[in-house]
């Protein structure tokens, strides 16, 4: 079986090459762009013959096909992670339009494992302490959400329309918040940094963390195991923290902070603020926070690995392991 | 059917109907911008051959309808303005297609690819008897605005030479992208990515040199050490352009490596020389001492201090009122385009200094493709 790995020099994507290494899946292509830093996987490549590099891009639908070639198994992990709205909804959707494209183009289309995020889902209307799982809607208003959970929604939304059109095989993993060594230090669900200080925002709210070889293994696992086509799978470990532990441990071993709790309400209230000034000077400055996307990502939240565990996953490091190596990693 | 000409009496005027083609980053600025502006003008549609593209333009500014067929959107909203946001290498097509269609057109910098093409688009626009402007939005910033009062007031007495200094950040989101990919649009551009840039830092020139044909000579090269072996590699990074009119001289500075990336133009006449800061957005005005001897050197900088000060509290003033907004310039540029379509005034920016920038953009290409790495055979 020949799987390829679209975003292979990503964070996530170089966990999903060694997961996919140690379960002896062969061979394993990886596309990787001509601007990506792909050293890493070049030294993987040489020491493992089943590992190759495929230079290109999904930039149309030909690049897409010459990348697929006769690959059964699509991981599909590139996305735009930042920059104006056009680069996310071009590096995150269209490509992926051409990854679709070039796929229906196969007279057997492979498999695709499609990595979505938790932006998706409609937290902003949940009460404070719902249950996420993969039943939970989608998101209703992608506008009025940040950038990046936008494009990862249409980006899902393209799939299944596709999907629904071709019936090609999809699975979809859902990660919380992926962490470990050489990822975000802290995720903007625990606060923001702003100019020197740490607004801490999620409090006590449980922090949906995937240690990135957990999240890696769940793909994998998803991507080998059968009657997975059309589900969704949320990732997130077991023994979750909560963003108050996250920080308490991180200025514990890693770095002090300058640190400021916000209470959730006086968070909606800023927000409030915010939006009404934002409205006011017409934009002057941006709505950093408005109260339905605090609420989104502040809200808080319970969350739920069974369906993924239902498949055979489990993590294969622990959120205590996992929290230990990312932060001695931070540290040195 | 939809009507796409104001003819109605002032007081009973609708907004213009606005549509945009090309859904990159800076068509988010004209969205943006024109819904500050409801009782001129509104978008009614977005267009892009990347239907996904439009979408999310829409979707994020809902905005009534989108488009993947330009001429479709012409037929079914039948806009009285269209703007082109567009890579540069469809401007001309899409601007002529727009002004056949009876539409006003403001097109993004650069205007064209080179000197014919805007004269096309020109002559297009005045046999339809229909506007047309280009993005020069930072002539419209204030503190532009504010030099040329200045100038218009006399304080500089005559203007006889100006300096325009465009710093450029390569590792910004745009410059990241265009050296990653050799595909990137702006390497298929007559003069690369000058050309995508350097009309901010003419255009400021052009103000003030009259002459049609003034004597240009460019400098240019490629300072950055990567090489790609490939397309890349023949783009140029710095560039310096001196222009030679009749009376007035000027200097123009395009850099990818000076730090910090300034962007400033000074302007210097028989009495005062003017110093526009685009960034910090002040305009100040260096005098000759007005004290003798040690006196007269000591106070200039209190003089100087002074003047930013002022500077500042009246930006800070601007910022309290909500009047310090990132696309001022943009804004106020498709104010008063729209004013002159509904008023038949003249456009804001003459046909004549669009068509003498071009001219001036192919001569400086021309140059500076006789200096290119390419050139010397090391491509």
């Amino acid at each position: 079986m020949t799987a390829l790995v679209t975003g292979a020099t990503g964070f996530l994507g170089g966990a999903v090459v060694a997961r996919l290494l140690a379960h002896g899946t062969e061979p394993i292509r990886c596309l990787v762009r001509a601007s990506s830093r792909a050293a890493r996987l070049e030294r993987l490549a040489e020491s493992h013959a089943e590992l190759s590099l495929v230079h290109g891009s999904l930039a149309s639908p030909e690049a897409a096909l010459a990348a697929i070639g006769d690959a059964d198994l699509v991981y599909h992990l590139a996305a735009g992670t930042g920059g104006a709205a056009a680069d996310l909804f071009l590096n995150t959707v269209v490509a992926s339009k051409n990854l679709l494209e070039a796929l229906l183009r196969r007279p057997q289309p492979p498999k695709v494992v499609l990595v979505s995020s938790f932006g998706v889902y409609g937290t902003a209307g949940l009460a404070r302490g719902a249950l996420v799982d993969e039943d939970t809607a989608l998101e209703a208003h992608p506008e009025r959400r940040d950038l990046y959970s936008q494009a990862k929604l249409r980006q899902e939304k393209l799939f299944r329309e596709y999907r629904d059109r071709h019936g090609f095989p999809l699975t979809v993993v859902r990660p919380g918040v992926i962490y470990g060594p050489g990822g975000t230090p802290i995720s903007s669900r625990v606060g923001l940094n702003l100019a020197g200080l740490f607004l801490h925002l999620g409090g006590r709210n449980l922090l949906p963390l995937t240690y990135v070889d957990n999240c890696a293994e769940a793909l994998v696992v998803a991507g080998a195991r059968g009657g997975t086509d059309g589900q969704v799978y949320n990732v997130v470990d077991d023994d979750l923290p909560t963003c108050a532990d996250y920080l308490r441990r991180y200025q514990r071993e890693v770095r002090a902070l300058r640190a400021i709790r916000l209470p959730y309400p006086v968070s909606q209230a800023l927000s409030w603020l915010c939006e009404r000034y934002y409205e006011h000077s017409q934009g002057q400055l941006p709505a950093f926070f408005t109260p339905y996307r605090t609420a989104a990502s502040w809200g808080g939240n319970r969350f739920s690995n069974a369906k993924l565990k239902s498949l055979g996953w489990q993590p294969i490091v622990s959120t205590d392991e996992g929290l230990r190596r990312t932060f001695a990693a931070l540290a040195s | 059917m939809k009507q796409n000409s104001q003819s109605r009496s002032p007081g009973a005027r609708r907004p213009l109907r606005v549509a945009i083609v090309g859904c990159g980053k800076i068509a988010d600025g004209h969205v943006d911008e024109i819904r500050k502006m409801p009782e001129q003008a509104q978008v009614v549609a977005v267009c892009d051959r990347e239907g996904l593209m439009a979408e999310q333009l829409a979707t994020r500014f809902a905005v009534p309808a989108h488009y993947d067929d330009f001429a479709h959107m012409l037929e079914q909203e039948r806009p009285d303005v269209v703007h082109v946001t567009t890579p540069p290498q469809s401007h001309a097509a899409l601007a002529l297609q727009a002004l056949a269609a009876g539409c006003h057109v403001y097109v993004e910098k650069p205007f064209a690819l080179d000197g014919a093409q805007a004269a096309q688009i020109v002559a297009a626009a005045e046999s339809q008897r229909r506007k047309i402007t280009v993005g020069y939005s930072s002539l419209f910033d204030p503190p532009i605005l504010r030099l040329r009062e200045m100038v218009a007031e006399g304080l500089l007495g005559e203007p006889l030479h100006v300096e325009s200094f465009y710093g450029y950040n390569l590792d910004g989101p745009f410059g990241k992208a265009l050296l990653a990919d050799p595909g990137h649009w702006v390497h298929g551009l007559p003069g690369k990515l000058f050309h995508n840039i350097i009309d901010h830092m003419l255009n400021k020139i052009v103000d003030f040199v009259p002459d049609d044909v003034p004597q240009v000579t460019a400098l240019a090269s490629a300072l950055r050490p990567e090489r790609s072996g490939d397309e890349r590699d023949t783009m140029m990074d710095e560039l310096r352009v001196l222009v030679r009119g009749q009376r007035v001289t000027g200097y123009g500075t395009f850099s990818s490596h000076i730090r910090p990336a300034a962007q400033f133009v000074r302007v210097y006449g028989t009495r005062n020389i003017a110093h526009v800061d685009l960034l910090a957005r002040t305009v100040t005005l260096e005098s000759s001492p007005k004290l003798p001897s040690a006196i007269g050197r000591l106070v200039p900088p209190f003089e100087q201090a002074s003047a930013l000060v002022g500077q500042g509290l009246s930006n800070l003033g601007r910022f309290l009122r909500s009047d310090f907004q990132y696309f001022a310039g943009l804004r106020n540029l498709m104010s008063l385009f729209f004013d002159s379509i509904v008023n038949d005034g003249p456009a804001p920016i003459s046909h004549r200094d669009i068509l003498r920038i071009s001219w001036m953009m192919d001569e400086i290409f021309r140059q500076v493709r006789a200096q290119s790495p390419a050139a010397e055979g090391i491509a």
